[in-house]
């Protein structure tokens, strides 16, 4: 299946950076209340297992500490300029305070405040105008409200995906943000990564969105990042 | 050495309010004696070592066994392989469970041996075995908790109606004793692996809680039966107090470590035999992930005695104390008063109570927060201590006025609450009745009834774990209930723009 190609040139689209952030259990949602202090519309996080280099808790096996991911899209310029102030306040210079870093994404839908002229562009033409190296596959994600992830793998099956990979995770939009005692409440989602050949990547996304009316505010986020190698897909 | 201060200063965190109660008690309204309090201040430190330890071990340990049994007994696929290891892991969980023996020998001493020791042991156990080979069913066949356990609380009712209120209390007790530190991570471990293979995300979450709930409703329902069918509704005997009086402040730690050993041995050992049977038949680890299961066995095992031995030793007599000299006061609000935050603190240096709070935060990918559940909780325990000494204050209140109508509005609101939070909220209640609110809270309550003319140690001392046990389901659900509230979407119907600045109201 060949996507068709597009007409017209976006010289003027935002670049879109995604934040990750590796921090120790507890402190997700610090980050991402400072985080949206800053600029940042919404977060995701999800939890991880770190380990530990030291001799005497090897001894011991205690090498297993509890992390959290904490993902956030945004501009460019914002992302830098949040990932600078998180660095600052969450001293990630220091060892032992978590990791921050990026990676640019391709395309975000479903946040209204990216993107929303875009739909009838195809992740294709993006990658041409940057001039990346000729990849072959794209990274799908896809952030539901938990229970909705079946239902995405489903639809992106359909669509001639192979799978899909679901992730638990909790986070807020801007459409949360409901307190409990002062503390935000982040309700559950879901992430599903699809690894996609980049020929079907536009025919999944656009199966995804029309299935579950990404579109409509609240119901979550698509994005895409570029992939340069992948071994294990068929 | 990050993990050690993390877990350290946790542990800290929730010892230390009721340290810190006590010694404002001790200096305002209750002078204790001295040796009394260093041996409480030695318990305290025995308490917050072992229960970090014993927090390691159930991570590195208990749990891990219990997900990895879960899973694959699920993964059989296969109906009475689920029904039969239920039934298996069930039974022996619990009759080597020590609150279980404690229990018994009361009943066996109250009844005047017309109810035997080792009959009640068993018949209990058999009675958890089948609640939790009937749970897991349960999750496999994807039936709903919340009329699983209206089922359930219905046959309880019904056979509470027969039973003499004395036996009331006892079989209400029970639900708490039979839930102990070692048994309550591992069911809960045990359901999470089970539920865990589930396709249908929400289910697969609602369904990793519940199971500690549904067993200890089966021990209720035993010890009822029970005393029906032995048709032996007085309370006759009396009980022996065993308390080991001496001033010695290092004496009484000494000589509790044998007994304390025993029980904790007994307790890990039927766990430690059926990993050891379904590493050789079905999990087959490797080398190292099996050495770090038994190293978090050990753990476990360690962390335990020097815990109990904390509670039991330094803990228990400041109880009984305290209790005793607040309820010979004029003011007899005080000891109600009291009575409320020693519950609010208590809670929260229930072993127990870490793991299923971590457990709720990993399932539900830290949504719902340990802190809420915290006070949740606390609160809950508070409310039932109050309530148990306002009952030993006033003999008219009888405890079946507390149990009929909690249960029937926790059963009620269990049709109303987010199906998750009724799990977790049924869970709590098995463990929070453990070992230290069993022991320093009763301790407190039977004090109290030994200075109040008219109470009856023996009678009012019963029923209190269960008020403990029941409190919870209320407030949890509750908590349910608000984050169901609180969790919907606001600003849909708002444009973007717009939602970006109510966003924050």
């Amino acid at each position: 299946m060949q996507a068709s190609p597009n007409k017209q040139e976006h010289p003027s689209k935002k670049e879109l950076e995604l934040i990750y952030t590796i921090v120790n259990f507890g402190l997700g949602s610090k980050i991402i209340k400072f985080a949206k202090h800053n600029g940042i519309l919404g977060a995701t996080v999800f939890l991880g297992k770190g380990t530990i280099k030291n001799r005497i808790l090897e001894f011991f096996d205690l090498t297993d500490i509890r992390k959290e991911i904490v993902i956030m899209i945004s501009e460019k310029l914002i992302a830098y300029d949040v990932l600078e102030k998180l660095n600052k306040e969450f001293h990630f210079n220091k060892p032992n305070h978590g990791i921050a870093f990026s990676i640019p994404v391709l395309k975000l839908l479903g946040a209204r405040s990216f993107s929303c002229d875009e739909t009838n562009s195809s992740i294709n033409d993006i990658n041409e105008s940057r001039g990346a190296e000729n990849r072959m596959y794209n990274a799908i994600f896809t952030i539901v409200d938990k229970g909705k992830a079946e239902s995405v793998i489903e639809t992106a099956t359909k669509a001639g995906s192979t799978g899909g990979t679901i992730i638990n995770a909790r986070g807020s939009g801007i459409h949360e943000t409901q307190k409990l005692f002062s503390m935000e409440i982040e309700p559950e989602k879901e992430i599903v990564l699809i690894l996609a050949k980049k020929e079907i990547t536009d025919a999944i996304v656009s199966s995804i969105r029309k299935e579950l009316q990404i579109d409509e505010p609240g119901n979550g986020i698509i994005f895409i990042q570029a992939v340069n190698k992948a071994y294990g897909l068929y | 050495m990050n993990v050690l201060t993390e877990k350290l200063k946790e542990v800290i965190l929730a010892v230390l309010p009721i340290t810190v109660l006590v010694l404002i008690l001790n200096f305002t309204i209750t002078p204790l004696e001295s040796h009394m309090l260093v041996r409480f201040l030695i318990g305290a430190v025995l308490i917050i070592l072992g229960l970090s330890i014993f927090l390691f071990g159930v991570d590195i340990g208990v749990t891990p066994v219990g997900t990895l049994m879960g899973s694959s007994i699920a993964k059989t696929n296969k109906m009475w392989i689920v029904i039969l290891s239920g039934l298996m892991l069930g039974f022996f969980i619990s009759i080597a469970e020590p609150d279980l023996h404690i229990l018994a020998g009361q009943v066996d001493s109250v009844t005047s041996g017309l109810i035997s020791k080792t009959s009640i042991v068993i018949v209990v156990s058999v009675g958890i075995a089948v609640m939790v080979s009937l749970g897991l069913v349960r999750i496999v066949y994807n039936f709903p908790l919340y009329k699983f356990l209206t089922i359930a609380y219905l046959v309880i009712f019904v056979l509470g109606i027969f039973t003499s209120s004395h036996f009331l209390a006892i079989s209400f007790d029970a639900s708490g004793a039979t839930t102990g530190a070692m048994t309550v991570p591992f069911i809960l471990a045990l359901a999470l692996g089970v539920s865990s293979l589930k396709k249908d995300s929400k289910a697969s979450e609602k369904d990793s809680f519940g199971l500690v709930g549904i067993a200890s409703a089966g021990a209720i329902i035993s010890v009822m039966a029970m005393s029906i069918i032995s048709k032996s509704d007085k309370i006759t005997g009396t009980l022996e107090y065993n308390i080991y009086e001496s001033t010695s402040i290092i004496a009484p730690f000494i000589h509790n470590i044998p007994t304390i050993a025993g029980e904790v041995l007994l307790a890990l050992l039927p766990l430690l035999i059926t990993f050891l049977i379904f590493q050789k038949i079905s999990f087959k680890l490797k080398k190292k992930p099996f050495r770090k299961i038994l190293k978090g066995l050990l753990y476990t095992f360690i962390g335990l005695i020097l815990f109990l031995l904390g509670v039991n030793s330094g803990f228990m007599e400041v109880g009984t104390v305290v209790g005793y000299e607040l309820a010979s006061l004029e003011n007899k609000s005080i000891v109600v008063i009291v009575g409320f935050i020693l519950g609010l603190v208590t809670v929260l240096a229930e072993p127990a109570v870490y793991v299923l709070t971590h457990q709720i935060e990993d399932v539900t990918s830290g949504y719902v927060k340990r802190s809420v559940v915290m006070v949740a909780l606390s609160i809950g325990i508070g409310f039932s201590v109050a309530l148990s000494v306002l009952r030993i204050l006033i003999p008219k209140i009888q405890l079946w006025h507390y149990l009929l109508p909690g249960y029937i509005i926790s059963i009620i609101m269990t049709y109303f609450v987010p199906k998750l939070f009724v799990g977790i909220a049924f869970d709590s209640g098995g463990v929070a009745s453990g070992p230290m609110t069993a022991t320093f809270i009763l301790a407190f309550a039977q004090g109290a009834a030994e200075s109040i003319e008219g109470a009856n140690v023996l009678v009012d001392g019963f029923g209190i774990i269960s008020m403990v046990a029941l409190t919870p389901l209320i407030t949890l659900q509750i908590l349910g209930l608000i984050f169901k509230a609180k969790s919907g979407k606001g600003g849909l119907e708002i444009d973007a723009g717009k939602s970006e600045q109510t966003g924050t109201s």
